[in-house]
């Protein structure tokens, strides 16, 4: 096991290293100047050729290429251009409400979508089922723009449930978690809606297997061939599309952070592109990445779990 | 699959308490002002480089000038004093002497105000890699401390505000010497000043956390802490404010709104100056510009009155010249073309154009400016004139503008209020795009660089405005340029929240909260 991560790992090292690159370049052919954004419309060329001397890019690309890759290789990406505050701090104080939005979502999404998903598949065709896949059809058509602001009506404005801005004190648990429930609900919704057609048409597969006939042929209890047999075969694409949607849920999180008030990465990498903040950009798309390995690598790893054949090939 | 799950939520939890750390909290007395604001996060604190609406209103609230515009008001002629106690000129207005007061403390212990740390933030202003704003201070020959509490400041020439440059605005505001030299680069987010607030913290995203500031020199602060909050959303941060989460609301320049809003009980809602002026900027250098057939063209076929009704009658106003109104120095006495579609399909014919002309225009996608650019454009389709907007993400926007790359260049600015700034900035030779000593001339015209230029210097202001009038109307009558809208600025606050004077302007774009502003 400990090999298999560490290999994983290892592998992740020339996927870093590429999106590094490739951020590098991206950040700097699109137009636009931060001199320009930090000085404002007043500036003279004069002051913006002084702060861009000043933030080293006036140099040429190659020496703020190499500068840059030896500084994010030991870990080290520097400080914001536009605040001038450290990137690791700002993705710091941001990260855990990304991390708390992201598995709130998850856990809402799968809580959900895999029992709904279940009762559609043992109700094939029947008004359940229609319904299930009726709805979670609403649920993926519905932008989390207009779910949230639903959501902030009802339970923010008419219940008073739920505060409105939604970012929490972070050494209080009781505040985190009170104002992470109606985003985790807005974002976890669509992921909610798509985990039950996938776990609907995996059941629906697996329930068709010989080896399910011949468990309810031995007299095994029904209960136990759905939760035990069924699943257990139909949870590899289910693990999948969870492992893909965790990444998407990371990166789609601007807009619940936007809806909600809530500070995030998703959040941070917008400003940081409508400010033209470079090193910003670079930092947080590598801790972006990062993240992104780390949960591909869990969902191997459950692979191997849920299906000792995939750990042994 | 209990055990991975549990795995990876401690791990997800240890994560965030690492990175969780969050820095202590100083006690404060008094009530906590929560303001919301359009904005995605502070920028640099550092009031030399607060050139966003988001970090100006902010400073506003931290720093003093050496004298200040009187709060709720941007009239020059009610500077008042501020650091400075009093001040004596030369007869020839080249130099200038400051007594400042004793006792003024900067915040966090940094110690008393003295003339060093004038001297030093002065100059510090002029710099260009330390400011901004050092184009303003250009006219700056020395500037030095006669004595701990006495500065002189002496001109190479005339300028016609010094006051003005010397307020509580840009690069006006007064820095602690100590902090900056102390905390270099850190200066920026953790900036120290010597006004009624003191920057506690900034949470990334979040807020910036300021608190009373105890030894303010005019009597400590009756509100304890402001919690600025970026909330860019304009729904949520609606909603919010009508939740009661916040007392004051950074607003919207849109009628609908300001009518939706007023109609809530315990509502105010503030309209005040100053105004960013829109004008359509017009390439004399280029063509089709290079036609003033094609100018006028596009003058005649913009109806300003629309505009207003488009954007709303109590937040906006029609272009009169091409400096806004209430500026010194403005005049509406300009010869502006009127609305006349007929006209302007005669112009149009008469240089070479008689089926239309069609002008690629690069835009920013910024919602306020394309909204309005796109009335600007159906206006101008309907006299024959087709704007092929490319619109473009508004960094990009202001780039590609300043290469020359748009003909037409629609910008709306408020700068301080005073004729020569805007004149200078838009329509003198010397700040056109692509020199050297570019600003945001568009149209590239020169014509009035004489008359801008000696009112700069001119030490009699009835001779001033006369040249000041005078450029406007050479501009007007070649047009340079086509005013269109004036659009004021829009805060929104609860009953309970008293400024302590009359709000009816505020060059930091914001209402000003000082030690007499109060939540009842």
């Amino acid at each position: 096991m400990i090999h298999f991560i560490a290999r994983r790992l290892l592998a992740a090292v020339p996927t870093l290293l590429a999106v590094l690159t490739l951020v590098f370049i991206i950040v700097r052919i699109v137009p636009g100047d931060p001199a320009l954004v930090i000085l404002g419309d007043q500036a003279t060329p004069e002051a913006a050729a002084a702060l861009r001397t000043r933030l080293g890019l006036d140099r040429s690309l190659w020496a703020q290429y190499f500068s840059f890759i030896g500084d994010a290789l030991q870990g080290d990406f520097g400080v914001s251009m536009v605040t001038g505050r450290s990137i690791m701090a700002e993705v710091g104080a941001v990260l855990p409400h990304t991390i708390d939005l992201t598995l709130a979502a998850m856990v809402f999404g799968v809580a959900v979508g895999v029992p709904v998903g279940i009762w559609a598949a043992l109700h094939r065709n029947g008004v359940i089922d229609v319904m299930a896949r009726l709805i979670s059809l609403i649920g993926l058509s519905f932008p989390v723009f207009v779910s949230g602001i639903f959501l902030l009506l009802a339970f923010a404005l008419h219940w008073r449930i739920f505060p409105v801005i939604g970012s929490a004190n972070l050494d209080d648990y009781g505040d985190r978690l009170h104002k992470l429930i109606l985003p985790a609900i807005a974002l976890g919704l669509v992921m909610a809606a798509y985990i039950t057609r996938v776990t609907r048409s995996a059941m629906l597969q697996a329930l068709s297997e010989d080896y399910i006939r011949t468990a309810r042929a031995k007299g095994v209890p029904w209960r136990r061939v759905v939760w035990v047999h069924g699943l257990r075969n139909a949870s590899i694409p289910i693990v999948t599309v969870v492992g893909l949607y965790v990444g998407i849920l990371l990166g789609n999180s601007v807009l619940t952070e936007i809806v909600f008030n809530r500070p995030g990465l998703g959040k941070i990498i917008v400003g940081a592109l409508n400010q033209r903040d470079y090193t910003m950009l670079q930092g947080l798309m590598v801790i972006y990445c990062f993240l992104i390995v780390v949960v591909n690598l869990v969902t191997d790893l459950l692979y191997g779990v849920l299906d000792p054949r995939v750990k042994s090939a | 699959m209990g055990g991975w799950r549990a795995a990876l939520l401690g791990s997800a939890m240890a994560l965030a308490n690492v990175f969780g750390a969050q820095a202590q909290t100083p006690q404060a007395t008094g009530p906590t002002l929560r303001v919301g604001m359009a904005a995605q996060d502070v920028g640099r604190l550092d009031p030399h480089f607060a050139v966003s609406t988001i970090d100006r209103v902010v400073v506003a609230w931290m720093f003093n000038g050496l004298v200040r515009f009187k709060p709720g008001s941007i009239d020059p002629a009610e500077i008042e004093p501020d650091l400075a106690e009093r001040w004596e000129s030369s007869a020839d207005g080249k130099t200038w002497t400051f007594h400042l007061r004793r006792g003024v403390q900067f915040h966090g212990g940094f110690g008393e105000l003295t003339a060093e740390d004038v001297v030093f933030s002065l100059r510090k202003s002029g710099t260009a890699a330390t400011s901004a704003f050092a184009a303003d201070y250009r006219a700056f020959e020395t500037i030095e401390a006669v004595d701990p509490y006495t500065v002189r400041i002496v001109l190479r020439e005339n300028v016609p505000s010094l006051l003005g440059i010397l307020t509580n605005y840009a690069g006006g505001y007064i820095v602690s010497r100590r902090a900056v030299q102390e905390r270099g680069d850190t200066f920026v987010r953790s900036p120290i000043g010597t006004g009624p607030f003191a920057l506690d913290r900034v949470t990334p995203n979040q807020s910036a956390e300021l608190v009373a500031h105890a030894g303010y020199f005019r009597g400590a602060p009756q509100i304890g802490r402001i919690s600025y909050r970026f909330i860019p959303s304009d729904a949520s941060r609606d909603l919010a404010f009508l939740n009661r989460e916040l007392d004051l609301n950074f607003g919207r320049a849109d009628q609908t709104w300001i009518n939706r809003t007023r109609q809530i009980p315990g509502i105010t809602v503030d309209v005040f100056e100053p105004t960013e002026l829109a004008i359509l900027n017009l390439n004399t250098s280029i063509p089709p510009f290079n036609d003033i057939r094609i100018r006028q063209a596009v003058a005649h076929a913009v109806n300003r009155a629309e505009l207003v009704r488009f954007r709303g009658q109590d937040v906006s106003r029609e272009g009169q010249s091409l400096v806004p109104r209430g500026y010194l120095g403005f005049t509406a006495d300009v010869p502006l073309l009127p609305f006349d579609q007929a006209r302007t399909r005669a112009l149009l014919a008469e240089a070479g154009h008689p089926n239309g002309i069609t002008i690629r225009v690069i835009h920013t996608q910024l919602p306020e400016m394309l909204n309005m650019m796109q009335v600007v454009q159906q206006q101008l389709r309907r006299a024959g004139i087709t704007l092929d907007l490319q619109v473009v993400e508004h960094a990009t926007f202001h780039q590609q503008i300043r290469q020359n790359l748009s003909p037409l260049v629609y910008y709306s600015a408020a700068r301080f209020p005073t004729a020569d700034i805007y004149l200078t900035q838009f329509f003198h030779g010397r700040s056109r795009v692509l020199t050297p000593t570019a600003v945001t001339n568009f149209s590239h015209c020169d014509q009035a660089d004489s008359q801008i230029d000696a009112a700069r210097v001119s030490t009699n202001l009835d001779e001033q405005k006369r040249l000041w009038a005078e450029a406007q109307r050479m501009l007007v009558q070649n047009v340079c340029g086509v005013p269109l809208i004036e659009t004021l600025l829009v805060f929104a606050r609860r009953d309970n929240l008293d400024y302590g004077y009359q709000l009816r302007g505020s060059m930091s774009l914001g209402p000003l909260i000082t030690e007499a502003s109060r939540l009842r």
